[in-house]
């Protein structure tokens, strides 16, 4: 599963690159991109979104080690799952958010202004890598993973 | 519960307690911004304003610029960026005395351009420099203090992680931001070099001569970099005449990287593997602390609390170049215990409105604190910089390092001292290629 997060965000960075360096290309010989802009946010919502993904399977979001380093193995452990229970807690508010606006203007045609690419495709990505961040800390929270 | 000034100043206490308790800088800054909504402003806006907050980040355009530059990192470092880059510059400074110390701060600088990260320039270049002058007799303290301090140029030198993710936070423009780090960003390098030669000067000791490199083989060390480094001046260089946006720029630039490590024969699936890898951790932890920190600068926003000490600032009647004094020795001292992408990200909200009511611009703020994080890289007793040092060395005593960075560190707080007091080093190309 790692293995297929790292090739579809990494894929979906090429992708990102691509586009941009079609559209700078156009620019340049008179042919524009129309909408490349548009392009790119849908792949880097991809790749973000697995980014999130990786970062916390991987234990390497960025916090304070000041304390923590000084704490006895038993005692560390628990601040750390206090500290994924935390984490899971702001995930699952930024999800309920997320899925509130999307049940809200699921019936309102909102597409991309050239493109017309569906927000209602990008806010489910959006959510469903947020709920599979969600599902990464609560294995934290239950000591599947280290922290 | 009322938006005032006062649970601003709770919120704030709250962090640095879940900050200090361990919790992942991005979600204690997130914990606290959505808390505090929800008290302010009740349930429902706060958890939709946390919704768009996450949606409209994810979404972003120039959010790309910061995993694709990482990429082109991660695709040169397979390249062997690093020595290739450390050897050119020992190839043509190395026979002088303190020439290979000169050359790591060269190295240090030219992969700064590539990498934007402290941290990654730190280790990357001490792994190559470091057994180098210590094998040449070089004396341990001016070795690892030379790499730990270079490392931070890292940051500095466009394109740096650090300023794109400050335009974010503060909706500044990524490439004046860009451009205004550079003449910063070589008078950094070039304060090390002077406090290398002066150092050298008093204790000639510390850094024998070497054998000098003959000129084909120094022209055959830069052929080994030239690539790289067009590449690189070509990203910044069309950033900074506006042929390009940054997004766009960090594109070419993965581009390019690909381009040089085809040509190089390097990539593999496994060398792709690792750099998408890299990339897409490094990337998720920065976008993790952003989208907490766009919560809370929402959060403290609402409460008025930046406006309130604002006012308490300019009610000193200090003046603008004692106020940002004051303000750099705030940051310093915070730097002792948070780590650089917190201390900003905690900051900006509240610091950046009173440094506006200064007269000052909001990209030389970005510049400013910036160079207050790099120190705190340096400076006991986080110093960051100097643990990635020790991992390189571990028979180098961690006290013997902070010996070795001390003169860099002075050179430090000068070179801040001068950005301060003329923020023209900071503003002048921007505005001058404005024109």
């Amino acid at each position: 599963m790692k293995n297929a997060y790292i090739w579809i965000g990494g894929i979906a960075l090429v992708l990102a690159s691509a586009t941009d360096v079609l559209a700078v290309v156009g620019r340049h010989i008179g042919v524009p991109l129309r909408g490349s802009i548009e392009l790119v946010q849908a792949f880097i919502l991809v790749a973000g979104g697995i980014a999130l993904i990786i970062a916390t399977h991987a234990g390497s979001h960025a916090r304070v080690h000041i304390l923590a380093d000084r704490m006895s193995p038993p005692w560390k452990a628990r601040v750390e799952r206090v500290a994924a229970a935390l984490s899971a807690l702001l995930i699952c508010a930024f999800l309920a958010g997320g899925l509130w606006i999307a049940a809200d203007l699921w019936g309102s045609q909102e597409v991309s202004e050239l493109l017309h690419l569906p927000y209602r495709v990008l806010r489910i990505i959006c959510n469903v890598c947020l709920l599979l961040v969600l599902l990464a800390w609560l294995r934290k929270v239950l000591g599947r993973e280290r922290p | 519960m009322m938006a005032t000034p006062g649970t601003g100043l709770i919120g704030i206490a709250i962090l640095l307690a879940l900050l200090v308790a361990g919790t992942p800088i991005g979600v204690a800054l997130g914990l606290v911004g959505v808390g505090g909504l929800v008290l302010v402003l009740g349930l429902e806006p706060a958890l939709i304003k946390a919704g768009v907050v996450a949606f409209d980040t994810l979404t972003r355009y120039e959010l790309g610029t910061l995993p694709l530059f990482m990429l082109i990192a991660q695709l040169l470092f397979a390249a062997d960026a690093s020595r290739d880059l450390f050897d050119a510059a020992a190839k043509f400074v190395g026979h002088r005395r303190g020439g290979l110390a000169l050359a790591s701060v060269g190295g240090c600088a030219g992969f700064g351009a590539i990498n934007g990260s402290s941290l990654a320039t730190t280790a990357t270049i001490g792994m190559v420099a470091l057994p180098e002058m210590r094998r040449r007799g070089y004396s341990d303290a001016l070795a690892t203090g030379t790499v730990a301090a270079g490392g931070t140029l890292g940051q500095m030198i466009p394109p740096s992680g650090a300023l794109i993710v400050f335009g974010i936070i503060a909706e500044q423009s990524i490439g004046q931001l860009f451009t205004a780090a550079i003449i910063p960003g070589i008078t950094q390098a070039l304060f090390y070099l002077a406090v290398i030669w002066l150092l050298v000067l008093w204790r000639p000791s510390i850094a024998p001569r070497s054998e000098r490199a003959p000129w084909p083989e120094r022209l055959r060390a830069i052929g080994r970099v030239s690539d790289m480094l067009l590449l690189m001046l070509f990203v910044i260089g069309a950033i900074a005449l506006g042929w390009m946006s940054p997004s766009e720029a960090a594109s070419v630039g993965a581009a390019g990287s690909f381009a040089i490590i085809i040509w190089r024969r390097r990539l593999t699936m496994a060398v792709l593997h690792k750099a998408f890898a890299d990339t897409l951790r490094t990337s998720g932890m920065i976008l993790m602390v952003v989208l907490g920190a766009l919560v809370f600068s929402v959060f403290i926003g609402v409460t008025g609390v930046a406006n309130l000490i604002a006012d308490g600032v300019s009610g000193l009647g200090l003046g603008p170049v004692p106020t940002l004094i004051l303000i750099a020795l705030l940051l310093l001292v915070l730097g002792s215990v948070l780590d650089g992408l917190g201390l900003m990200l905690l900051t900006t909200p509240i610091l950046l409105p009173i440094v506006e009511g200064l007269g000052m611009s909001p990209i030389w703020f970005g510049i400013f604190i910036i160079r207050a994080m790099e120190i705190g890289f340096v400076h006991p007793p986080l110093g960051l910089n100097l643990y990635v040092i020790h991992e390189v060395t571990p028979d180098v005593p961690i006290r013997k390092i902070f010996k070795g960075v001390v003169a860099f560190l002075l050179s430090d707080l000068v070179h801040l001292l001068l950005l301060i007091l003329f923020p023209v080093i900071v503003m002048g190309l921007p505005q001058w290629l404005a024109q």
